[in-house]
């Protein structure tokens, strides 16, 4: 078994380099995390009326999430419970029944069966047969306005598994007065990479210098974009393996950090956004919200960055050396066409797959991989930055990636056990 | 000739220029094929990208004329780690159409991008909306968007070639 030596005393914190490279420990994830952990399935936002669904897979399972005639959210399995084809083929939309293809089989966004052809063929009761129905995952869980399933029947609620990393939620939330919404357009890519390399990278502030030099040159070179204020912050450990950076930087927020790019009609709509922030939640939290930046990972694999746009990006492994991505921006629903305009620019500045900045973080991801086959067990990353800094772990640090590694490598423990 | 065929000509002239010089990485080159108030836009694979607005959905990339300059000179440096050492890129353009309204000459063609380097191929197919006009008797591109037919950007991770 691969196991984390963490080793406090002596300054040691290394991992297996098996742990990315392993079919073994690839599946002993899958049923220790990925099938026991609360995962994010979608955003309120995203499933706006009655009859609203998408369909997403969320480890390994193709799931269908809907809002029923009643506006109730459900998490189905997208499976017919009579020969097991996907009910629904469609990404996303609004209906009031599904129909299966293949024997025409009808579903209701609660996932009960409406109606089946030739039912004369049938035993009396059988429609209604709880077998006969669409599966619900286990569990579905709300925290404000986002969804998580857990395949895991019992286990602690989500509340309590979010911990501290909810209030980081509940705070991105006050971005809004009006609450927040899932933008249109996704952003879905791939990574020739294990999965915890971007878990890590997510909220790795150790590597923005070198890896990302052109994107920091760029904003330099760009009229302005670059206020004054430089890269400083904390690590926070949330709790449960969850764990935030949270730092001051010099890019535009569009809630509400102000850079001179933005013009003096910017300056204008920005101060106008804090002044509703400050009155709304008071001075301390404003500035928090505004001149704060926070990239968090939800153990095991969801990342709410909050930076100078704010992304919602989620993974799971198909291979050890391979996984998909899935990235939303999450904006403000009453934002001015000029607030999302420079929103959706900043994302795409420096965010996904076309970014300045996230195709070298693939190179590194990927380099990673690569470099791994030089193999050996007895090769370890070293993930100690900070851990015997006497006033606590910097930003730039990697006291967040302990967290998120001392929980994988408990619940990995925990089911050898 | 027929008007529209000299124009098509034309029009295929230029692209084939332009993916000329994409595969010979000569990128300065292929910056001064558009107008200074040019956009090079990739919408996601999620919504119409005939029709999308960057202003309203999130794309890939939404560069405007300051960014497509930024992006090349990105591209030329040792740190944009992605493209260094640097892919070979080969762009395949065919079934050009073009129609001209008012001022501006839209085109529509097929497309498809191969970037290999390292372990890996990607293959990045789709259809290119060109807007040029005329500036001194010399097509420009004004605008160029890169719809990709494809369900989703896999198994690719990055568009960090200029498609």
């Amino acid at each position: 078994m691969a196991r984390i030596i963490d080793d406090p005393a002596g300054g040691r914190f290394l991992v297996p380099r098996k742990a990315f490279t392993s079919r073994d420990v690839f599946e002993k994830e899958y049923a220790a995390i990925f099938d026991r952990c609360w995962l994010y399935l979608g955003h309120a936002s995203e499933l706006p009326e009655p009859g609203s669904f998408v369909t997403r897979t969320v480890a390994r399972r193709p799931m269908m999430f809907t809002r029923d005639k009643d506006g109730e959210f459900h998490a189905l399995l997208n499976a017919c419970p009579h020969r097991g084809a996907l009910v629904c083929r469609e990404r996303k939309g609004k209906s009031r029944a599904f129909m299966c293809m293949y024997h025409g089989w009808t579903f209701a966004s609660d996932g009960h069966l409406m109606t089946l052809p030739g039912s004369s063929g049938y035993p009396e009761g059988f429609k209604t047969d709880p077998q006969k129905q669409m599966v619900h995952a286990p569990r579905l869980g709300r925290f404000g306005d986002f969804f998580f399933v857990s395949f895991a029947h019992d286990g602690e609620d989500l509340a309590t598994y979010l911990a501290d990393a909810g209030d980081i939620l509940t705070l991105i939330s006050e971005h809004s007065p009006s609450g927040m919404q899932i933008v249109g357009g996704t952003q879905e890519y791939a990574m020739r990479g294990n999965w915890k390399l971007l878990s890590e990278n997510s909220f790795d502030g150790y590597h923005a210098a070198t890896n990302h030099s052109t994107y920091l040159d760029y904003l330099k070179n760009t009229n302005d974009a670059l206020g004054g204020t430089p890269l400083s912050g904390v690590a926070r450990n949330l709790g449960n393996g969850h764990a935030c950076v949270e730092y001051t930087a010099p890019w535009g927020r569009p809630i509400a950090s102000w850079v001179p790019l933005w013009g003096e009609e910017g300056k204008a709509e920005i101060a106008a956004v804090y002044a509703e922030l400050e009155t709304r939640v008071g001075p301390e939290r404003a500035d928090r919200i505004a001149h704060k930046n926070r990239n968090m990972v939800i153990f095991p694999n969801l990342v709410v960055n909050d930076i100078m746009a704010i992304t919602v990006r989620t993974f799971f492994p198909v291979e050890p050396g391979y996984m998909e991505i899935n990235a939303w921006a999450l904006a403000p629903r009453e934002e001015s066409e000029w607030r999302r305009k420079y929103r959706l620019y900043n994302f795409t500045e420096f965010l996904g797959p076309g970014g300045f900045a996230t195709p070298d973080d693939v190179e590194a991801i990927e380099k990673c991989q690569q470099g791994y086959a030089v193999g050996g067990e007895a090769l370890y990353n070293d993930i100690s930055k900070g851990m015997s800094r006497p006033e606590g772990p910097a930003f730039d640090d990697e006291e967040q990636m302990r967290c998120f590694w001392r929980e994988w490598d408990r619940r990995l423990a925990a089911a050898e056990a | 000739m027929d008007e529209n065929i000299l124009l098509r000509l034309r029009v295929e002239d230029l692209l084939y220029r332009e993916a000329d010089l994409l595969d010979l990485w000569r990128l300065e080159e292929w910056l001064a094929l558009y107008t200074d108030d040019a956009h090079y836009h990739v919408p996601p694979s999620d919504v119409d990208g005939d029709h999308a607005d960057p202003n309203t959905s999130l794309f890939y990339i939404v560069d405007d004329a300051v960014r497509m300059r930024e992006r090349v000179i990105r591209l030329s440096k040792v740190g944009a780690h992605s493209e260094h050492p640097r892919s070979k890129v080969r762009h395949l353009v065919s079934n050009v159409r073009v129609r001209r309204e008012g001022a501006t000459i839209h085109a529509r063609s097929s497309f498809a991008v191969w970037r290999a380097k390292d372990i890996t191929t990607d293959v990045f197919v789709g259809h290119y909306l060109h807007e040029l006009v005329e500036q001194d008797g010399e097509l420009k591109i004004a605008k160029k968007t890169c719809v990709l037919d494809m369900e989703a950007l896999r198994p690719h991770a990055r568009i960090s070639i200029i498609l």
